[in-house]
């Protein structure tokens, strides 16, 4: 086998090997690098360090943070944490209290998910953008709360 | 390059191919960093660089243990000919633009662009050259080295 064939190949095997390390890497990358977004003026630019980031999640995806240790918050008053809650979830209905909870817990940048008792409570998103004027920055509301959890038959931890 | 005692080519091999295996490992563990370092050298588009990030250091993984073992001997250190040709370009024009850019060569942490890196890539290139056209080979595992030459 000549020199180009063995070049050929050993090209080859090298995009095969990288492309598997890759996407089986905790530290993989995208295929094509993404440019940082211009922000074209200091208005923009304040607006961005100050934007909210609420998103919402639903239960997969609220499974699959559960799943890796994301801080889950209770929305709900305390009185319903009874009928159980979603296992390590903190709450209180001392606001401050809560808030500083998470804060010696996890500090202000890293995420957290919130639920309250179902789609319409309300009561998550209240708390989030209550959260977010303290100044937590990346915070998750889970849609569909504590009823799309317990009807999807997941863990429940019960107050001893 | 029949003149050459076989025993020292075996020496340039393991050598060479010692460069390229150290030089791919920090590569592979944290390909982000070198995607980064080849955006510095402003000459890929499209953000390719990413792509050539992924599979780059594990052409140079592969033609060192290539050279060394004598496995596809003649492909990999052609390749490791062609790619020493294009690191000194890469650091030659970056250089002549005025970037004071990290090389990204893997050899040695924080290391910048300058003439002892393309000192260092010619001497690497003209050892590749020697295996490349050495006749006296011994060791080669696939294809095998002919016994009667």
């Amino acid at each position: 086998m000549d020199y180009q064939k063995q070049s050929i190949i050993l090209i080859a095997l090298s995009i095969l090997i990288g492309s598997i390390f890759n996407s089986l890497s905790d530290d993989g990358i995208p295929w094509v690098a993404e440019p940082i977004k211009i922000v074209n003026n200091s208005e923009d630019a304040l607006d961005f360090l100050a934007e909210p980031s609420i998103r919402e999640v639903e239960i997969e995806t609220a499974k699959a943070l559960h799943g890796s240790g994301i801080l889950f918050v209770d929305a709900r008053a305390e009185e319903y944490l009874s009928d159980g809650f979603i296992p390590g979830a903190i709450a209180s209905d001392d606001i401050s209290m809560l808030a500083d909870q998470i804060e010696t817990k996890i500090g202000f940048d890293t995420g957290f998910v919130i639920y309250c008792s179902d789609d319409d409570c309300g009561s998550s998103e209240e708390l989030a953008y209550h959260f977010q004027d303290i100044g937590f920055n990346n915070i998750l509301v889970f849609r569909g709360g504590w009823k799309s959890w317990k009807d999807a038959g997941l863990e429940i931890e019960y107050h001893e | 390059m029949n003149r050459i005692n076989p025993t020292l080519i075996l020496l340039i091999r393991f050598l060479l191919g010692l460069v390229f295996i150290y030089a791919s490992y920090d590569k592979i563990l944290d390909p982000g960093k070198f995607a980064r370092d080849i955006a510095n050298y402003h000459i890929v588009p499209f953000g390719l660089e990413n792509s050539i990030a992924i599979f780059l250091p594990w052409i140079e993984l592969l033609i060192g243990f290539g050279i060394i073992l004598g496995i596809f001997l003649d492909g990999s250190v052609f390749l490791s000919g062609g790619l020493l040709v294009l690191f000194i370009l890469m650091i030659f024009q970056a250089m002549m633009r005025g970037f004071n850019i990290e090389c990204g060569c893997g050899l040695k942490e924080g290391e910048m662009v300058g003439w002892s890196k393309i000192l260092e890539n010619i001497v690497f290139l003209g050892a590749s050259y020697i295996i490349f056209y050495s006749k006296n080979r011994v060791l080669e595992i696939y294809p095998k080295t002919p016994l009667s030459e």
